[in-house]
């Protein structure tokens, strides 16, 4: 990671270990449990928030509730089993999960990757990229004009666009939310017959969907009052505490492990990121909308010129043992559409991993609420947790 | 004014899509279109010459990441070719605990078991979740999607393959 | 006695059918606006609909919280509904066809209209839920500031400053003011029409715009932007988005109605609708000419113009609701104290100043 970037302390931190025993407030202090089922569709997350009148003073998050032990199965399955069990980690993004643990995989076993498996991986990341931030765009207007309002119509409309995207997926792996299309060695399906056409005209229809919802919601003014100014990250902070991804180029900072460590086919391809320099809520919608653009102008760029080979690196998988690495660890750093996903295998020889870890961008995001949630009213928590995209099922693993 | 135009902007957003065809799918009342390689359910296949294609090799069983197959193996005498053969008297696959995750057709060495393109059909209760191997192998005329182990090994191999093939169900 | 009272049962059974309905078509076209479908299975093209949630909502169990004020949380539900319908006593919806020609109508409506928020604080308060408390604090404090009936909208308003600017008086939250603010911006509003046509009973008012001289139109100025900030403040008081903090912010969390279940919770949602299309047909008889077009002057011509326009009003009221986000309440405070008041304070005096000109003024 480049050197850390030495921008001004925008605003007064919050402290997240204030003693609430000792606080003089207005009026008396109320905890108040944002409880693990709350209709803020990010997952189950519970924030314990101690209210003085409607301002919050403290928030904690409390983590867990969707703790499935994925990591701990991982020890009991084999290489090639493990695939379609961490693409219900960031259940939103499947094709980012598989393919760290994979290339993690692949380093350890030191096996060459087709070119045109990393064409058609890179391809699937970008257009992944662009539904898993339609997904956020929807759900955040939904968090911000309710059930029964502008946020849902908001939410259709992303889900609609959404929906295209999850076809044509259908039509290459065959599922619509679980791929399993990531294999140790390559990808498991080829492109179909007439998927480039297909995929150019998905494109295009999305990419002229997405001035709508800027009327709807960029100049708006009750938006732009709700976003602007609200949940500011200075740049600092989010470096100390790990944030990657959209959070992070918002506060900007200009890094992007596309750019700084290419993988898959992201150093044939100029990526141009995405940056803002408010780093408030406002500035990480900007962010995300413009790298949906951008994907979907590499994913463009990209089909044209896949080029023809074999989809497969190694001998075919067709025992439950066929991958066998050396005893060794391996670390691969991916950007997925939350920030930095880091799939990380130690290898004892065996057929099975000694210990697999995927580092969870969304857990980092949530470590900033209680330096952000301070000082704002309960309106604001919403929103400001909902422009982190936090997804809970890769943050609790 | 500057105020009230975007407002308006939005409105207009809005209005629009009245016009726009609605896209809701009329589920069940109308048939959904599937892509050629959806996969759902299951279905166990007969050989060409009348025989059970599954050998009781247990390597489906062995890969199922959720551990959905049970296979009881056993060796006979093969009716139509005479010789002595691995089968599977017993087999069964509960769709309830299944992740429709491929592997168990990717590593089938003869390709007994394929995916079919259809979903299995909602039920009441457990049972109708749960796949016999009666119920697999009457799943056989049931289209198919079109991956199953040996193509998925074609399309894996060293030598170069041509650009996108294209992939037809086979009836 | 007897026709007023036989005409108010009419009325007001006619309007539930008519909300009941009214929902099944913002179902239907929010659905269209959102790319869907709306309901369609339930009779043809879902027209059964309302019938069937009703039921629904009737076959279902009636809980109440052990520990809830008993009162309070029954009582709730059922004056959401009374104080929505109230309204309509005085509205004329056609020459002569109204229930009760009060000659104060507009304080009456007034009156009525902040009555809406005595059933959300007993619904917060009375439900025993710290969700339900957070959305009803601002409906406790405003109806300890609204103790005393108020006639006059400058005096309230007054008033109103005087008690905010003392801090720590009150347990006064940031949202009390808005309710406060909004429901002194309808009042203020509403003095509009009564100055252009110098009478407070609504009767007069329409007939004073009758011939086509429709007060959001004719004097140009003063009456559009009347109209406007009592479509907002209407839209704030209803409750109804993009000013919905009170029930949803309350959505991300839970709501006044949290604790309620079954017919109660359908008192709650039917009273909303009710407030929404009384609020649209009160904006159409101050403003828009009520029951005033061209034609002929029978009454059932009217009645059909009345209920046109009032139809008309509410659909635009849903196509702003199912557009907008949500404005947060301190925002909300500002867009009155900053906007709202002064630009109604304007306009009052503007509409003064004409219709002080007109009686001849400077002569």
């Amino acid at each position: 990671m480049s050197a850390l970037v030495q921008t001004p302390v925008i605003g007064v931190r919050a402290d997240p270990y204030l003693d609430i025993e000792t606080y003089e407030g207005q009026g008396d202090v109320m905890v108040l449990n944002m409880g693990p089922q709350h209709p803020s569709t990010h997952g189950v997350l519970r924030l314990k928030l101690w209210l003085d009148g409607e301002v919050v003073v403290k928030a904690v998050p409390y983590l867990g509730y969707l703790h499935r032990g994925v990591e701990k199965l991982l020890e009991k399955l084999t290489y090639v089993q493990s695939t379609p069990i961490v693409d219900k980690n960031d259940y939103v993004s499947s094709m980012t999960n598989e393919l760290a643990l994979v290339m993690a995989f692949e380093k350890l076993e030191g096996c060459e990757i087709p070119r045109r498996a990393r064409y058609i991986r890179t391809i699937c990341a970008e257009m992944q990229r662009v539904a898993s931030h339609l997904l956020w765009l929807g759900t955040f207007s939904l968090d911000m004009g309710g059930a029964l309002g502008g946020g849902t119509t908001a939410f259709m409309y992303c889900l609609r666009e959404r929906e295209l995207i999850l076809d044509l997926f259908e039509e290459l792996s065959g599922a619509r939310f679980h791929y399993h299309m990531m294999q140790v060695g390559g990808v498991r399906h080829d492109l179909p017959q007439g998927w480039d056409a297909r995929l150019k005209s998905v494109a295009a229809a999305i990419g002229a969907r997405i001035p709508e919802y800027e009327s709807m919601l960029s100049e708006n003014p009750i938006f732009r009052a709700r976003t602007r100014g609200v949940g500011r990250i200075d740049a600092l902070l989010a470096q100390e505490l790990g944030i990657s991804g959209p959070n992070l180029r918002a506060c900007g900072v200009d890094f992007d492990l596309r750019k700084a460590q290419p993988y898959a086919a992201y150093d044939e391809i100029e990526v141009r990121t995405a940056l803002a320099y408010e780093g408030d809520v406002y500035a990480r919608y900007q962010v995300r909308l413009a790298e949906m653009r951008e994907s979907l102008r590499i994913a463009t760029a990209l089909i044209d010129g896949v080029p023809a080979g074999p989809i497969m690196g190694r001998k075919p998988i067709e025992t439950v043992n066929a991958v066998k690495p050396p005893a060794g660890e391996a670390y691969v750093a991916i950007d997925s559409p939350r920030g930095e996903l880091g799939g990380w295998v130690v290898s004892d020889g065996s057929t099975k991993p000694y210990r697999c870890k995927l580092r969870p961008p969304s857990y980092h995001a949530l470590s900033a609420l209680p330096y952000l949630l301070p000082g704002t009213t309960i309106p604001d928590v919403v929103v400001i947790l909902g422009s982190l995209d936090p997804i809970m099922g890769e943050a609790d693993r | 004014m500057s105020l009230w135009l975007p407002m308006l902007d939005a409105l207009r957003a809005t209005v629009r899509n009245l016009g726009r065809k609605p896209i809701t799918a009329m589920h069940p009342f109308e048939p959904r279109t599937r892509a050629p390689r959806y996969r759902q359910t299951f279905a166990l296949l007969h050989e060409q010459n009348g025989d059970e294609a599954c050998i009781g090799c247990k390597k489906c069983e062995k890969v199922c990441p959720s551990e959905v197959i049970v296979v009881a193996a056993a060796k006979r005498e093969s009716p139509a070719t005479g010789k002595k053969r691995g089968y599977a008297d017993d087999f069964t696959l509960d769709l309830q605990a299944c992740i429709v995750c491929e592997l168990c057709v990717q590593v089938c060495p003869v390709d007994a078991i394929v995916m079919c393109r259809v979903p299995n059909e909602p039920g009441f209760e457990r049972e109708d979740l749960f796949l016999t191997m009666k119920r697999l192998y009457a799943n056989e005329t049931l289209p198919r999607a079109p991956a199953i182990g040996s193509t998925m090994i074609a399309s894996h191999a060293q030598a170069p393959a041509p650009a996108a093939p294209a992939e037809e169900p086979t009836p | 006695m007897l026709h007023a009272l036989i005409l108010g049962i009419v009325i007001a059974s006619a309007l539930l059918g008519v909300t009941s309905y009214y929902i099944w078509f913002e179902r239907k076209f929010a659905g269209r606006m959102q790319s869907r479908v709306g309901p369609e299975h339930v009779g043809w093209k879902g027209l059964l609909q309302p019938i069937a949630d009703a039921f629904k909502l009737l076959i279902k169990e009636d809980i109440t919280p052990r520990t809830a004020d008993r009162v309070l949380f029954n009582l709730a539900p059922l004056l959401a509904v009374f104080v929505a319908l109230l309204t309509l006593a005085v509205l004329p919806l056609a020459s002569g066809l109204v229930i009760a020609d009060l000659d104060v109508g507009v304080l009456f409506v007034l009156a009525a209209g902040a009555m809406t928020v005595v059933p959300t604080w007993m619904a917060g308060w009375g439900s025993n839920n710290k969700y339900a408390l957070l959305g009803g604090m601002r409906a406790i404090a405003q109806s300890v500031a609204y103790g005393v009936p108020l006639v006059l909208a400058a005096l309230e308003g007054i008033a109103i400053a005087f008690f905010a600017l003392r801090p720590g008086s009150f347990p006064y939250q940031l949202q009390d003011h808005v309710f406060i603010l909004l429901t002194a911006g309808v009042v203020v509003m509403a003095l509009v029409p009564v100055i252009l046509s110098g009478s407070m009973n609504l009767s007069k008012i329409v007939a004073a715009q009758a011939g086509g001289h429709w007060f959001a139109f004719w004097p140009p100025g003063p009456g559009l932007a009347g109209g406007l900030i009592f479509v907002l403040a209407t839209l704030a008081e209803g409750n109804r988005i993009p000013f919905d903090i009170p029930e949803a912010e309350s959505e991300l969390v839970s709501g006044i109605s949290t604790e309620y279940t079954g017919m109660k919770f359908g008192m709650f949602y039917l009273g909303e609708y009710v407030h929404s299309l009384i609020g649209s047909a009160l904006f159409v008889t101050l403003f828009l000419g009520g029951y005033d077009g061209p034609g002929p002057n029978v009454m059932a011509l009217q009645l059909c113009w009345f209920l046109l326009k009032t139809a008309l009003v509410s659909v635009v009221l849903l196509w702003a609701r199912w557009t907008y986000v949500r404005v947060r309440s301190d925002q909300l405070m500002t867009l009155c104290w900053k906007y709202l008041l002064p630009s109604g304070l304007a306009v009052v005096v503007v509409s003064a100043l004409w219709a002080w000109w007109r009686e001849g003024g400077l002569s």
